[in-house]
């Protein structure tokens, strides 16, 4: 019992867990808590129940004369019985020895004849003194163990909970700087003591927090570093740097040590047997997993980084090298057939090779725009000219600008009457359903419907391009957007997979958005929406 | 030889451009000549006296909108601006100091052809007469009468002047800026282009059967309209 009782100016652990916890726990304390007193004993209450004992006894003395006449001699022991075992349910082991020793007493000196001495005349008498005394002792062991053992059960309990709310923030953060606050702040919250963390950095151990008013200098770093390269707690209560008034703790994870933790050790020896130091070592094994942690996630962000990079540029050179070329070279190989090899060719022929350079020209064509105006995209360069624009007018400057393209499809138009004139781009929106309608040409069997329909959609213009084609598979439709993203089925292998990642880059520099969206009998619906109101500047 | 064609200057600093511009052309009678620079171009016009230039507009040196604006103080022969994609203020600027039209490169023979011709007929067609028709569009500009087919078409003021800007500018590219000085006489132009907008809107409600689909009233993205007149120019009755 007495080594456990924490110095004066350290608060009890289970009123100082933390200040939001506190109110909960004490409304949840069972009415047993609350009569055996369960909380930590101070120096004060140690002593607390003495008098309150004394008077108990001498109130029941005053009492006896009273009833002796009823009660009788010896009887009267078991109401000195019950004020002995209210002492020890309510008071500490003192309180009950003196309770049961003065109970022997008064009941001696003043009821066992002969009256007003100690001297004890008959046997049965003296019996029923000892049974008394044994009774009481007993009874207040046993109590004061159980006591002991309910109070240990609560500190731990404490313990636990005070570690889980250290392991649900820490587990809450990813970054370095967000889990040392949190060690700092949960430290504080169950100890009350500044700590200082350091961690390695190129060239060596740095601090990276201390807590305002923790000295902390050379020779302290000297001991962190001792600590960090050992594995071995240092500083305050062990063989080394023991005149700090530091206690240093390694970070320890399953990859070695990941760094140093100082809390300063006053009142440390007292933690031994309440256990709290092995919860601040429990603190700090939950701190170096979760900076293990963020070490690996910061790892593996790079690399993903890194990753996404060389995989964009493999693909901008694929895609370019691919792209450019194909064409190319129908090109150059029909209009070499047809200047060197002209003589053997029959008319036909040569219209088809003609008609082949032409068309891959075309295409070739398109292809360089859409790497300008993705060029554009990424250097920033669009500059978005809102200007009222009629809807009617939008679409029908895309359909022009596909001409013959849109032939091999019927095309259907439905816009919304009374549609007012919306704030956009209308070069660039007119690219945007060009490359939209371009992509329903081209994923789907010629004869097959295309719509587009235009309207008012919670405030907002919608427009939407949707076709009979086999349809993007639900996986990749988030993708669909990406930059050089191409369906993974089987199909046209045209287009370097940019001209919808040039829709949301449009659409976007117009504060919109863009989705898309499986049919439910089978197509793709492509929608865009534009606000109402033109962006401010 | 004996019936030499229109006469056309075409004016690029790709040999590769003009020599393509100039096959094509003379193989439909046309008759040729070169200049590489502005400043050759502004040489070149006076002795060759074209019908029609052909204009590249990013030309090293001296550019086209300057050889646009220089040429336009003398002389009101058709010029069709050449140009790439991404240059639409650059085209606009070169329209509103008196280009007639534009093409994007790259563009084909057949569409260059019937620019040229359109620009040629419109220099022709100077005086065509108080009534214009092209398909069922029928505008009598005495009368100030607009019928569809045998309907007749109610317009406001403003539609119709908007609609006689048109006629009377038949097949030429017209920038917003162009029109909105021809309709609402060069007010402040911020302002007006809402305007311009909506009346544009209303009028194709009124003549188009599809107005998503425009058949007289084409939007040139970016930079103005057009009242089309091909190919239904040639089905017009003959007897109004």
């Amino acid at each position: 019992m007495q080594d456990e009782v924490p110095s004066t100016a350290a608060p009890n652990p289970l009123t100082h867990l933390s200040p939001g916890q506190e109110p909960a726990t004490r409304s949840q304390r069972s009415w047993k808590a609350r009569v055996l007193r369960l909380g930590d004993v101070s120096a004060e209450k140690r002593w607390g129940g003495v008098p309150a004992s004394l008077a108990i006894v001498g109130l029941i003395t005053i009492v006896g004369f009273w009833i002796e006449p009823v009660i009788r001699g010896p009887n009267l022991a078991i109401v000195y019985m019950l004020a002995v075992v209210f002492s020890a349910l309510r008071w500490e082991r003192r309180a009950v020895i003196i309770s049961a020793i003065s109970s022997a007493f008064f009941f001696d000196y003043f009821f066992v004849p002969p009256y007003r001495s100690f001297v004890v005349g008959d046997v049965w008498y003296f019996i029923t003194l000892i049974g008394l005394l044994t009774v009481g002792l007993i009874v207040s062991t046993l109590l004061v163990a159980t006591k002991e053992e309910a109070r240990a059960s609560r500190r731990s309990e404490a313990h636990i909970s005070a570690l889980y709310a250290l392991t649900k923030s820490l587990a809450a953060e990813s970054k370095l700087d967000q889990i040392i606050d949190a060690l700092e702040r949960h430290v504080l919250e169950t100890f009350q003591r500044p700590i200082v963390v350091l961690l390695p950095e190129a060239g060596g151990l740095t601090v990276r927090f201390r807590s305002a008013g923790l000295a902390f200098d050379a020779r302290d770093g000297a001991a962190a570093a001792c600590v960090f390269a050992n594995d071995q707690e240092a500083g305050h209560g062990t063989g080394k740097f023991s005149d700090s008034t530091i206690r240093y703790l390694p970070l320890k994870a399953w990859r070695g040590v990941v760094g140093v933790v100082g809390i300063q050790a006053e009142g440390w020896e007292e933690w031994h047997s309440s256990g709290r130091q092995q919860l601040l070592r429990s603190f700090m094994s939950q701190a170096a997993l979760a900076i293990t942690r963020a070490d690996l996630v910061k790892k593996a962000q790079q690399a993903e980084v890194l990753q996404e990079t060389d995989k964009l540029q493999k693909a901008l050179l694929n895609s370019v090298s691919h792209n450019l070329r194909t064409p190319l070279a129908s090109v150059i190989g029909a209009l070499n057939s047809v200047l060197e090899d002209g003589a053997l060719l029959d008319s036909p022929t040569k219209q088809s090779l003609l008609k082949t350079a032409q068309e891959e020209a075309g295409r070739l064509n398109w292809l360089v725009q859409n790497l300008l105006d993705m060029t554009r995209l990424e250097g920033g360069a669009i500059r978005v000219k809102t200007e009222p624009c009629d809807v009617h007018d939008v679409v029908g400057a895309a359909l022009h600008q596909l001409g013959e393209a849109t032939r091999s499809h019927p095309v259907s138009i439905t816009i919304a009457p009374d549609l007012p004139l919306v704030p956009m781009d209308h070069v660039l929106i007119v690219q945007v359903l060009v490359n939209m309608l371009d992509n329903a040409l081209k994923y789907s069997p010629d004869d097959a419907p295309i719509d587009i329909e235009a309207g008012l959609d919670a405030g907002k213009l919608e427009i939407r391009v949707l076709d009979r084609g086999r349809g993007i598979p639900e996986q990749e439709l988030a993708r669909v957007f990406d930059k050089f993203f191409r369906g993974t089925l089987p199909g046209p292998a045209r287009g370097a997979g940019l001209g919808l990642s040039i829709c949301k880059g449009f659409v976007e520099a117009h504060n919109g958005r863009i989705l898309a969206k499986r049919r439910t009998q089978g197509g793709t619906e492509l929608a865009f929406f534009l606000p109402l109101e033109a962006k401010r500047e | 030889m004996s019936d030499p064609g229109p006469r056309v200057l075409i004016v690029d600093d790709e040999a590769g451009i003009r020599r393509f511009l100039r096959a094509s052309l003379e193989a439909h009678g046309y008759s040729i000549d070169e200049a590489s620079t502005g400043e050759e171009a502004l040489q070149v016009v006076p002795a060759f006296r074209p019908d029609l230039i052909l204009l590249d507009l990013g030309l090293p040196g001296v550019g086209g909108r300057q050889v646009t604006t220089c040429l336009r103080e003398w002389t009101q022969t058709p010029i069709i601006i050449l140009s790439v994609q991404d240059d639409e203020s650059a085209k606009i600027a070169a329209l509103d100091a008196g280009a007639d039209d534009y093409l994007t490169k790259p563009f084909g023979a057949g569409e260059l052809l019937a620019r040229i011709r359109a620009a040629l007929r419109r220099v022709g067609q100077q005086d065509s007469g108080p009534v214009f028709v092209t398909g069922d569009l029928t505008v009598d500009l005495v009368g100030r009468a607009v019928r569809l087919g045998d309907k007749e078409v109610q317009l406001t003021p403003t539609e119709y002047s908007l609609l006689k800007a048109f006629v009377v500018h038949a097949n030429k590219l017209l920038t917003h800026r162009q029109l909105v000085r021809e309709v609402w006489g060069g007010a402040h132009y911020e302002d007006t282009q809402h305007l311009l907008r909506v009346n544009i809107s209303n009028l194709r409600r009124k003549l188009e059967v599809d107005p998503a689909r425009p058949h007289y009233i084409i939007t040139e993205p970016g930079v103005g309209y057009r009242l089309r007149t091909e190919p239904r120019a040639t089905v017009a009755p003959s007897n109004v």
